[in-house]
């Protein structure tokens, strides 16, 4: 179900066909990684099928392209939502009470970190720093950083996001 | 070229590794993800060695470290045998109904308090022995999946996979029996998927599943009898026999 909305509210950025993606590079298993990564860049996560072709257009066992696909955490098998809010959990956010702005988040919106909600507007991740250690705890969505978060705060942050789609 | 291992001087291959020259002359490495025609994987460290290279020791895998002239090798100093503890401990917290590591862990006198054991015991101990099978004979069905504490082996999206054909090797080499395999009277069911058993033309004993033939078959270019590897050696046995007959 997440899936069929994720692909739908990509199909407005135009998704190029995996095939396009896989002919720009060589048929070599070394270029497994960066080909994923294309796709990630693409359809920002990595479908089904997307590893289906790239196995076979590299010739390379389905399982190694799946290793690889799970390994790193660049790459997401699950539809990452419109807007991915990043929650820092680095030492400095930690200590200042990143734990209570995840736990508002979580709540507000009904998901675990590395999951899409239902809607497939929001993502949740935890990362380790994202270098703005003076403003923490820090979260940060699509690229804009959001410093000194409280409960409070993050509530209006969603909230204001929430309010922009409907209108 | 001269290896010394423990004091004793030993003849050893170009291109050997330090673990197989050990085995060769009955020196014992422990080792949990070694087996014999598997190139060694240096992943589950029990194998470490002490070695002396000019003026240098320093610790190394004897699973993957090849021989080299004049090398000075201690299999068992007190140092190794704490680091093997330690290993056996991580081991013994994260599997510790496995009878295979509670056996290493009884070996090694492993004592963990209570309150630090698992209460979930994870058979499998990551040592990739069975990717490494299923690489081996061409098919790659299961994989190193995850990483970190949620590392595990598994089918891609833990699916029933189409590469797969139920030949049983991963379950073969596992050392800690982590992986079911369950058997029916004609069906057999590993990584989520049944497959058909093929009898024995002559004992009609269940031996291998059709994929498995089908692949063999495949790879060979030639049809397969359906005869069981018990009922084989007894047909060469008793070819040997025949042959030999007349010289007595």
């Amino acid at each position: 179900m997440t899936e069929v909305i994720a692909l739908e509210t990509k199909t407005e950025m135009s998704i190029q066909n995996t095939k396009k993606i896989l002919e720009k590079y060589p048929k070599d298993k070394r270029y497994t990684l960066a080909i994923l990564q294309d796709i990630q860049r693409n359809y920002d996560y990595i479908p089904k099928e997307a590893i289906w072709e790239v196995s076979n257009y590299i010739e390379s066992p389905l399982s190694e392209v799946y290793t690889i696909a799970t390994f790193y955490k660049a790459l997401s098998l699950k539809p990452k939502g419109k807007y991915v809010i990043k929650v820092c959990n680095g030492t400095a956010c930690h200590i200042r009470g990143s734990d209570k702005v995840l736990d508002a988040i979580k709540s507000s919106l009904n998901i675990q970190p590395g999951e899409t909600s239902e809607d497939g507007l929001f993502s949740i991740e935890i990362v380790n720093c994202v270098g703005a250690c003076a403003l923490a705890p820090v979260m940060v969505i699509n690229d804009k950083y959001y410093g000194n978060m409280t409960k409070d705060k993050v509530h209006q942050v969603l909230d204001e996001i929430r309010r922009s789609q409907n209108e | 070229m001269k290896v010394e291992i423990n004091g004793k001087m030993l003849n050893a291959n170009e291109g050997e590794t330090i673990l197989e020259l050990a085995k060769r002359n009955d020196i014992n490495i422990p080792s949990l993800c070694h087996k014999k025609g598997f190139d060694g994987l240096g992943r589950c460290r029990m194998c470490l060695v002490e070695i002396k290279e000019g003026h240098r020791t320093k610790l190394v895998s004897s699973c993957v470290y090849p021989v080299k002239d004049e090398l000075k090798v201690q299999t068992h100093t007190d140092e190794i045998i704490k680091i093997r503890k330690d290993i056996v401990m991580l081991m013994y917290l994260k599997s510790p109904k496995n009878k295979y590591v509670q056996k290493l862990a009884e070996e090694y006198e492993i004592m963990i308090p209570e309150k630090y054991v698992q209460k979930i015991s994870d058979d499998c101990i990551l040592c990739g022995l069975c990717v490494e099978a299923c690489r081996e004979l061409g098919t790659s069905a299961i994989s190193m999946v995850n990483r970190g504490t949620g590392k595990k082996v598994s089918t891609p999206y833990d699916d029933e996979s189409k590469d797969c054909i139920g030949c049983g090797s991963c379950a073969e080499v596992c050392p800690t029996n982590a992986i079911t395999m369950t058997e029916n009277e004609n069906t057999r069911t590993i990584w989520n998927r049944t497959f058909e058993l093929v009898s024995c033309e002559i004992c009609g004993k269940n031996y291998t599943t059709l994929e498995t033939l089908k692949y063999s078959e495949n790879l060979l270019g030639q049809k397969i009898e359906c005869i069981c590897d018990e009922c084989k050696k007894k047909i060469t046995a008793a070819t040997f026999k025949e042959s030999f007959k007349n010289i007595y």
